[in-house]
């Protein structure tokens, strides 16, 4: 009995608790983006747990009817998803606009831009589309216009990328068709300025050449055009650092495409 | 102490957080608060209820009128008053509440008025950080910031502990 006594103000403890926490987290969901996609992704983890669990039990009971209709399904998906993987490589490619076309071992996934940021040093932006749509971390972002970022973190529905206009950000970028390949920067300053770093003193270029995506980085395919090349300065005797006018515009960026190397793993796996 | 000088103090204590907020920016790496302390020190007789809800209301208030997320004080804060009854059960043992009587330094101890103030100090800290960085900044930077936030919180608490929980024996 007076066990019992105790554990009724102790649920009524725990109750009014819980409520104030989730108002707390309700105020914080509504105030903040990043901790709304932290919220979210704790929640649709925290539902998906519970109703997996239950649904399970359930499912346990009805297995042999649903066995032969997912057989069944399953077979008329298979036919389905055919038609659709032929007719989805035409479309990439035609929406991609990239010389390389859709390229063996890389995987595309289109997304849209809810939320970027232009006006910081570290930039960033977030897509709707997380792992539930295929998205996987360190996949590079690009849309017809060249690269605009890369993939960091990814919940469900969401993911949370690095904006090419972030100082930690670099990308592997070569000039013209078969020339040198060095980094390329954002110039820290304007929405289409960027830098390329490291290209030897001895390769001749002109003004007006086209940089392209070097492909020796794992992120992105080779042979996307970034932006054209301009004046030069030498650094310490030894490289030149190349102003680049990028073709993108990124106060104008809303649709992208998620491109993720299938062998992305594999190929870091020898890197030290 | 009466209670109407604890929570004339304790409002004083509230302000004095809202400044701290605002002006005290030294590192990315130190949040130094005191409403842990605060919290921890609201009297026995308050009970688990009442002390979540001032810390909901306080939290609420600095969240408000300072810099930063609305409600991640809130979150934070509340957590240590619903563990306030245990910690205090915990360290200073049943006859506290038996009595209904509030801990103080001299009467206590300093070790066990230390120990309770880094529990809920850290308590506090430990959610706080966790939902500011939302699973994007990296775990040594969290542990980092945890810590010397935890140092520098629990120095500045000590020196509060007198002020809002102060020895009434004669």
């Amino acid at each position: 009995m007076r066990e019992r006594s105790k554990f009724v103000p102790r649920l009524i403890n725990a109750a009014i608790f819980i409520l104030m926490e989730v108002a707390a987290l309700r105020m914080l969901s509504d105030n903040a983006d990043l901790q709304q996609l932290w919220i979210a992704r704790g929640a649709h983890g925290f539902m998906g747990t519970v109703w997996g669990s239950t649904q399970g039990v359930k499912n346990y009971f009805s297995l042999r009817k649903t066995n032969e209709n997912l057989a069944r399904e399953n077979f008329e998906l298979h036919r389905e998803l055919d038609t659709y993987r032929s007719l989805n490589h035409a479309v990439r490619v035609d929406s991609m606009g990239i010389r390389a076309g859709y390229l063996e071992g890389f995987e595309y996934i289109p997304a849209e831009v809810v939320k970027i940021s232009r006006n910081k040093q570290h930039n960033y932006m977030i897509l709707n589309k997380g792992y539930e749509d295929g998205i996987k971390e360190k996949s590079g972002i690009i849309t017809r216009s060249g690269v605009v970022g890369i993939v960091d973190a990814v919940s469900a529905h969401y993911s949370y990328a690095f904006s090419f206009q972030n100082s930690d950000i670099s990308i592997s970028g070569r000039l013209g068709e078969e020339g040198a390949a060095g980094l390329l920067v954002w110039d820290g300053v304007s929405s289409r300025g960027a830098v390329l770093k490291e290209v030897p003193v001895h390769f001749k270029y002109a003004v007006g050449d086209t940089v392209y995506t070097s492909g020796h980085s794992l992120m992105f395919p080779p042979d996307i055009p970034l932006g054209i090349a301009g004046e030069s300065r030498i650094i310490n005797g030894a490289t030149n650092e190349i102003r680049v006018d990028l073709f993108q515009d990124f106060t104008a960026i809303r649709y992208v495409t998620v491109v993720h190397n299938n062998d992305f793993d594999e190929v870091e796996g020898f890197l030290p | 102490m009466r209670k109407a000088e604890f929570y004339i103090v304790y409002v004083l204590l509230a302000i004095a957080q809202m400044l701290i907020c605002n002006y005290f920016h030294v590192s990315p790496y130190v949040m130094l608060s005191i409403l842990p302390v605060m919290v921890l020190c609201i009297p026995i007789r308050v009970g688990t209820v009442g002390a979540m809800g001032i810390a909901f209301v306080t939290g609420l208030v600095v969240d408000l009128l300072s810099e930063g997320l609305l409600g991640l004080n809130v979150l934070a804060l509340v957590p240590v008053a619903f563990a306030r009854n245990g910690i205090l059960r915990l360290i200073f043992g049943a006859e506290l509440f038996s009595r209904k009587e509030d801990f103080a330094i001299r009467k206590s101890g300093f070790g066990k008025v230390a120990l309770a103030v880094f529990l809920a100090q850290a308590l506090f800290l430990a959610v706080y950080i966790w939902a500011d960085g939302a699973g994007t900044r990296p775990m040594m930077f969290n542990l980092i910031r945890f810590g010397a936030s935890l140092a520098a919180g629990f120095l500045v608490s000590l020196l509060l502990v007198d002020v809002l929980a102060p020895d009434t024996r004669k």
